[in-house]
């Protein structure tokens, strides 16, 4: 057959290619992994759209999460973006708090860098279990006003928020830091066995069973209370 | 060099032709502009139809210059003087016959019983002139189809073949007495111009000392072309005795009114060189492009005007949802021939983009039939052509602006298909636009997901 | 000086022209204006500040400083905004994010310099870079906007810190057009706090050195399709409203010389709820009526056929058949039944009677589709050289009502149809019956039914001889009443709409049946 190309023989296939292409190539794998990621968590651990909050269930979240970001190369962009895409309904048809949470957690805790930032002000939707089981050598801040368990089961990292944290702040946390310019709402610090929480707003309530840490409220020691 | 030469003192001639008409004979404004330089489209395209050797359709309002225009445009590129024209001219009227349009017998020899076919001017000059060809029946439109389509005549066992010739037919918008023009035949002209109206101020000189086309008459040539065609000779012979009187012809205008015309070799030499420009690989492209946007149906596989597309359909923002029909293979043709001519009279070396676009519009304006609804937004819309070239114009803008966007993307895309044809192990570039689904057609890919 | 500079860009604007395939556009010219800002674009015309080329001039070649200029404004045309509504759609996200038009309208020039700029410098050879290396940098977002070009060009524009801003900017698919809107509102986002700290300092006047984008960049044809396309895609006329008022003076300063067209006129402020209407009607149009074609009743003489051995001989031509009978040489008339052009029935006039009770949808917030309806249907009749008059209703007795004559006024018409009284439902016949003529106009009626004196609009179409077309949303008893005490009347139709949406459809279904089918 006649080739009805060939007059175009002479012009060069490869086209000029300027950084945003490839920046932006690269950003779509990693959104696209991060999506894929997120979603198979989602299939996995959340039966019928309902997951509840119970410790073995969020330590096997937590787990399912780690293991489906390994070997991925991302940064805080990404993960500042991801949230974005959770916050767009479009992106996800379904987002269930608890799980974007830990996931973003799992994120967080194995990236490369050590300070991270996220500004979540200007989402509607409202984020959970972020800060959980921030390690030891990392800084999270946090802008915005944020849902419950933040900061839950923290093992020496350091979180701070610029904004309010809800009910269980610091629950279950070990060790570290946690620091909110804001409210806390109940239960802050239940199940609390290492640690200090810094309130510079009012706390909504005290978790009642607690195995050590501290909390404090604009800079005075609350829990443990003198008397306890 | 000498070529160069020979070639630009043939374009001065053609350039001093146009301005001769132009202030002389077509009094007209310039309505469009080509490479900053100034043109009345009517009178371009009939000068381009004269050198290529096409076919021109001119509409306009009666006593607007339609046929003048083209007569005087045939008078000096092929040296005819204007009463030979005149009685070589068709006219349309229901009555009109094959008789009297391509030849008759010649009845002294038929009372012999011998059959002579006696060829009409029409058939026998190289310039053809149909007025009003809307207002002959469809039956006689299809009766010098063939004529016109390859410059074949017959008539009863006799034929004759025009080896240079071209057409202007008028027509005027449609009234109580005018029937349409049958698909076939208005297909087969190449492009399609308004005689506009000159504005009040040129207006108030037609007709006035010198512009009504008398000097471009010679009464003694007129009766020796008339009787060189009555002769009964063998068309060659007739052919070659017409060439030597309108060289004669071509003196007395230089002569007489110091204008310079064009020989018989001049125009063979003409279209030649012209023939020689090569088309730059945008006009390549942009070409396909137009042809894929005016041609493709994801749907039904190709445009056919008894199948109408759905609505919703992935490619409303293109053409082909809003045009009824497919566009013809003469409709390239006409482009590339029309946009050679434009270039060679430009004096440019390569035809480009421009030149196709400035073409596009005339070429695509009796072609295209839009959609009701389509019309429906564009009647009333402010504009100084008729609505045929108007909605060309702006179909042919709208198009290009898409190809500016994407020009690189479609010329890559048209280059790794070449390589794919030749063998090599790669994707066809996948996009949006119809050119790259007709090039994984091409590529024997099963194109069926939008 | 400025003489070369006339020539200068004589000789660079085919190059540029032919560089970028040979854009639509006029002969662009030196000009005045700011040298701070080195175009100025006008109705697509481009506009090169003379000051802005001088004070470039000794560090960059004038003929590379004009053909930069060009190619950022060409760019412009060519890729992003590419046309008005995209303009208004982009900047209605910056303003979404940003809340505040100055700074909406600063974010939306730096989006669509980036974006053409960069789709300029992705696929030509083109001096811009240079240009932004070497003019003078406005602010902190004109040199965060440089760090960004820096990044994902892959170029040196001499720009120091800035990492943060530009990494995340650089993220942004500015090339690629689906996601423009999505686009804006991250760039919006990231810029944010430095357009606040601008205003913190003085306001947002610093700008791109190329200039900014004014909505005088587009003919008055663009702008009218602009909003057309705009009224098609927002959901409703608030959203409409909410980004055409922002630019109530630009677009009444462009189109004042279609003023009629745009429901605009002197001395009036920008209607932006009867534009929304206008112009998403010209998306349903009906072509204009053309004359009907009519068999003529008698045979003509249409065309010769050879004769045949066995062919009667009446029909013979003897003048075609030179007086032969003759296989071959003798022709026949054949004879057709003539077609002439049918009498053009003059288009009657239109009454529209539409309900802007409480109960129907106030078509200044949603999209009332009885108003765009009742749209439809008058631009019809005008388009086919008609009058219409409207009669809008509430509860008449207490002022609720609107009428006006017999009009050629689009905009009129529109205004009238857009009012909302938003309270009962009462109408008054003898002010419809003002409204008859001998033409007999047809009369459209959109309503939800629950008019209070329905019986009173029932006698009245018992006695008159127009074409009714009835079209009511939902079902109530008012409608049954309606429908059986209409249902022996041949010339009032009923149509029960279900979904608001069907309205436009069933409407110009109608005014189908009544103007363009045969006979009609």
């Amino acid at each position: 057959m006649k080739n009805p190309f060939l007059d175009f023989q002479s012009v060069p296939c490869r086209k000029k290619e300027i950084p945003l292409e490839r920046i932006v190539r690269a950003r779509k794998e990693i959104m696209d992994r991060l999506s894929e990621g997120y979603l198979r968590l989602v299939e996995e651990e959340v039966k019928d759209l309902v997951w509840l909050v119970e410790h073995s269930h969020v330590v096997r979240t937590y787990s399912a999460a780690v293991s489906a970001i390994q070997d991925l190369q991302y940064d805080q962009d990404d993960i500042e973006e991801f949230c974005a895409e959770l916050d767009n309904a479009n992106a996800f048809p379904y987002m269930i708090s608890g799980p974007a949470g830990i996931y973003l957690s799992a994120l967080i805790n194995n990236a490369a860098e050590e300070h991270i930032l996220l500004r979540l002000s200007e989402y509607e939707r409202t984020f959970h279990f972020l800060g959980y089981r921030l390690p030891e050598g990392k800084t999270l801040v946090l802008q915005g006003n944020l849902g419950d368990f933040i900061g839950a089961g923290l093992c020496g990292g350091r979180l701070m928020v610029e904004g309010t944290a809800g009910n269980w702040c610091g629950a279950g946390m070990t060790g570290g830091e946690i620091l909110v310019t804001g409210y806390t709402g109940q239960k802050t610090g239940e199940w609390m066995r290492g640690g200090e929480i810094h309130v510079d707003g009012p706390i909504g309530g005290f978790g009642r069973a607690r195995f050590g840490g501290k909390i404090y409220q604009r800079g005075k020691l609350v829990v443990p209370h003198e008397s306890e | 060099m000498i070529e160069e030469k020979r070639n630009n003192d043939l374009r001065k001639v053609v350039w001093e032709l146009y301005a001769y008409i132009q202030d002389n004979l077509y009094l007209n404004r310039p309505d469009m502009q080509i490479k900053g330089r100034e043109f009345n489209s009517a009178l371009l395209m009939s000068l381009l139809t004269g050198l290529c050797e096409g076919k021109e359709l001119i509409i306009g309002e009666p006593g607007l210059g339609k046929t003048t225009s083209a007569e005087y445009v045939c008078a000096l590129l092929y040296r005819f003087p204007l009463g030979t024209i005149w009685g070589s001219e068709v006219s349309g009227h229901p009555e009109q016959t094959e008789e009297k349009i391509i030849g008759r017998p010649d009845l002294g020899k038929l009372n012999k019983g011998e059959e002579v076919v006696v060829w009409s001017h029409f058939a026998l000059l190289p310039v053809k002139i149909v007025d009003e060809i809307n207002r002959l029946p469809e039956t006689k439109q299809s009766m010098i189809l063939d004529g016109v389509d390859r410059g074949n005549w017959e008539y009863l066992n006799a034929a004759i073949i025009n080896e240079e010739y071209c057409l202007f037919a008028t027509a005027n918008y449609q009234d109580r007495g005018t029937n349409t023009i049958v698909a076939p035949l208005i297909d087969r002209f190449d492009v399609m111009v308004e005689s506009k109206h000159p504005g009040a101020n040129l207006a108030y000189f037609i007709g006035g000392h010198g512009s009504n086309g008398v000097r471009l008459r010679s009464e003694e040539l007129e009766a020796e072309f008339h009787s060189v065609l009555s002769e009964n000779i063998p068309y060659p012979v007739r052919m070659k005795r017409l060439d030597e009187l309108c060289d004669r012809f071509g003196e007395w205008l230089e002569a007489q009114e110091g204008i310079r015309t064009l020989s018989v070799a001049d125009r063979r030499e003409i279209r030649s060189s012209k023939r020689s420009l090569p088309f730059d690989l945008d006009f390549n492209a942009f070409l396909r492009f137009v042809v894929s946007e005016l041609s493709f149906c994801h749907h039904f596989g190709q445009k056919r005007s008894n199948e109408a597309c759905d609505a919703g359909c992935h490619f409303t923002g293109y053409l082909c949802n809003a045009v009824r029909n497919c566009v013809s293979n003469r409709f390239p043709i006409s482009a590339r021939n029309f946009s050679q001519a434009l270039a060679w009279l430009l004096g440019d070396e390569e035809v480009d983009l421009e030149h196709l676009k400035a073409v596009l519009p005339f070429t695509l304006a009796h072609r295209t039939q839009w959609k009701e609804e389509v019309v429906a937004q564009r009647e009333k819309e402010q504009r100084s052509d008729p609505l045929e070239i108007y909605m060309a114009k702006q179909a042919v803008k709208e198009m290009h602006r898409r190809y500016m966007e994407q020009a690189g993307e479609v010329k890559n895309a048209l280059a790794v298909a070449c390589r794919i044809v030749e063998g090599e192990s790669m994707r066809p570039v996948e996009g949006d636009h119809p050119i790259y689904w007709e090039i994984r057609r091409d590529l024997g890919e099963e194109v069926t997901e939008v | 000086m400025s003489r070369d500079l006339d020539e200068i860009l004589k000789q660079v604007w085919p190059r540029v022209r032919k560089k970028h395939l040979f854009p639509e556009l006029p002969n662009p010219e030196m000009g005045g204006g700011e040298s701070s800002v080195g175009l100025d674009i006008r109705a697509k015309k481009i506009f090169i500040s003379r000051e802005f080329v001088s004070e470039m001039s000794p560090a960059l070649d004038t003929e590379k400083v004009i053909e930069g200029l060009l190619d950022h404004a060409v760019s412009h045309y060519l890729s992003c905004p590419w046309d008005f509504a995209t303009h208004l759609k982009l900047y209605a996200k910056a303003k979404d994010v940003l809340k505040n038009k100055d700074m909406a309208l600063k974010a939306t020039d730096y989006f669509m310099d980036v974006v053409a700029d960069t789709h300029c410098v992705s696929r030509k050879d083109t001096p811009i870079p240079k240009i932004y290396g070497s003019a003078k940098k406005g602010g902190a977002l004109d040199e965060a906007i440089h760090a960004l070009y820096q990044r994902i060009w892959g170029l040196d524009l001499g720009v120091k810190g800035y990492e943060e801003i530009s990494r995340k900017l650089s993220r942004i698919p500015y090339l690629d057009r689906n996601t423009w809107q999505e686009s804006i509102r991250r760039f919006s986002k990231a810029v944010k706090f430095l357009l606040e700290m601008e205003e913190d300092l003085g306001g947002t006047d610093g700008q791109s050195p190329m200039g900014s984008h004014s909505l005088q960049q587009y003919s008055s044809q663009e702008l009218e399709e602009g909003l057309k396309d705009l009224a098609l895609e927002v959901g409703t006329p608030y959203e409409f409203k909410k980004i055409v008022q922002d630019f109530e003076d630009e677009i009444l300063q462009a189109t004042q010389a279609g003023g009629e067209a745009m429901g605009l006129g002197p001395g009036q402020g920008l209607d932006a709820d009867t534009i929304y209407y206008m112009k998403l009607a010209e998306n349903y149009l009906l072509p204009i009526r053309k004359l009907p074609m009519e068999k003529s009743g008698s045979l003509y003489p249409h065309h010769h056929t050879p004769w045949e051995v066995g062919k009667p001989y009446q029909e013979i031509d003897p003048w075609t058949s030179f007086g032969k009978i003759m296989p071959g040489i003798t022709q026949t008339w054949q004879r057709f039944e003539g077609e002439v052009f049918g009498k053009g029935e003059g288009t009657p006039d239109c009454i529209i009677l539409i309900d802007s009770s409480g109960s129907m949808t106030d078509p200044k917030q949603h999209l009332s589709h009885a108003v765009l309806g009742a749209g439809c249907a008058s631009d019809a009749y005008l388009r086919n050289d008609a009058q219409v008059a409207v009669y809008n209703f509430s509860d008449a007795r207490s002022g609720g009502q609107k009428i006006l004559s017999y009009s050629r006024s689009r905009k009129m018409i529109y205004r009238t149809l857009c009012h909302y009284f938003g309270g009962g439902t009462r109408l008054l016949v003898e002010k419809i019956d003002g409204l008859q003529t001998d033409k007999v106009p047809d009369i459209f009626l959109i309503t939800d039914m629950q008019i209070t004196n329905l019986e009173n609009l029932i006698q009245y179409f018992n006695d008159c001889k127009n074409r009714v077309t009835a079209v009511h949303i939902g079902d109530n008893k008012h409608v049954k009443n309606f429908r059986s005490a209409m249902a022996l009347r041949k010339n009032v139709e009923i149509y029960a709409v279900e979904k608001k949406e069907d309205i436009p459809r069933i409407v110009l279904g109608k005014v189908k049946d009544y103007l363009y089918s045969p006979g009609s």
